[in-house]
């Protein structure tokens, strides 16, 4: 009975919290509840056993995903009283899409889903030994791969916004190592009350 | 309701699919907002996942689920580079002046 308790707050709250990120008229209000939802899905996944997911859901997503947009948000000048001002238009549209699915989708679950109906069983191994079982030696190569992407959209990111300035001075390294001490620095005897003359 | 099962976890995650949708029909005017739909589609996608391997006893589900959080990450990234670039071009993130790259 805790169970089904925790899972319908926990439903409720990540159900409101999406709701509310769509429908916030500031984009500061919509991350945050978008943070959120993400926490209340940790919660979920924590309740039914899937606690290394749950971790890496809300060390992803809150972590680093919910910040970069915060970032973002904050970064770019938005004039916030002219993103919203038309959306009456597009809500028939909008409620005609998610009904279609919503139909399809309920059809498909009272027609076609099984009689049996599984529970959650008890393991030997926890949920973090078990997934490190198969991800480093059945997902081996789609583990390495999702470095690569995550690579790859780390290169791409830069890329995009780099921005190349042609007036500042910039360190170079190939000069720097291929100057000799002769080149740079020059000896002078200097007699007593002389001084030396500036070139 | 005595007992959760998987129908309880694959309608929660198919309304927060719908919001997803929804929000994506309905915001046609900030660009931000349509990346966290795209996200809370993700979402759904990764609770329909860990779900069914829970309730199948089958952790191959989770594991899947992390690559999803990968690509995520991933496509957020680009996502804000690309509306940073559109910012930095157009003063402005309205989606519904992008339609110089037809020309």
């Amino acid at each position: 009975m805790f169970f089904v308790g925790s899972f319908f707050l926990f439903a409720t709250f990540l159900i409101t919290t999406c709701i509310f990120v769509i429908f916030s008229k500031n984009p500061v209000n919509s991350v945050l509840f978008l943070v959120l939802a993400f926490l209340n899905s940790t919660f979920l996944f924590i309740l039914i056993g899937a606690e290394f997911v749950g971790i890496i859901l809300a060390i992803v997503y809150i972590g680093a995903v919910a910040i970069l947009f915060l970032f973002v948000v904050m970064m770019l000048d938005i004039k916030r009283t002219t993103l919203m001002s038309n959306i009456k238009r597009y809500v028939p549209v909008a409620l005609l899409f998610a009904g279609i699915i919503l139909t399809e989708i309920i059809y498909l679950t009272i027609y076609k889903s099984s009689k049996s109906n599984p529970s959650i069983i008890t393991r030997s191994k926890n949920n973090t030994e078990q997934i490190g079982d198969v991800l480093y030696t059945k997902y081996f190569i789609d583990f390495q791969l999702s470095g690569i992407v995550l690579l790859l959209a780390m290169i791409g990111a830069i890329v995009l916004t780099h921005v190349y300035r042609p007036t500042i001075r910039r360190q170079n390294i190939d000069k720097q190592n291929s100057t000799t001490a002769t080149e740079r620095v020059k000896l002078v005897k200097v007699n007593t009350g002389q001084g030396i003359e500036n070139d | 309701m005595t007992s959760l099962s998987y129908n309880h976890f694959f309608t929660l995650s198919l309304v927060i699919f719908i919001i997803g949708c929804f929000g994506l029909f309905l915001n046609r005017r900030n660009m931000i907002l349509i990346l966290m739909c795209i996200e809370i589609i993700l979402l759904a996608a990764n609770i329909n996942f860990v779900s069914a391997s829970v309730f199948l006893n089958d952790i191959n589900g989770q594991v899947f689920s992390i690559f999803i959080l990968t690509i995520a990450a991933a496509e957020a990234a680009i996502g804000l580079a690309i509306l940073v670039v559109y910012f930095r071009n157009k003063g402005e993130i309205d989606i519904t002046q992008i339609n110089q790259l037809k020309d």
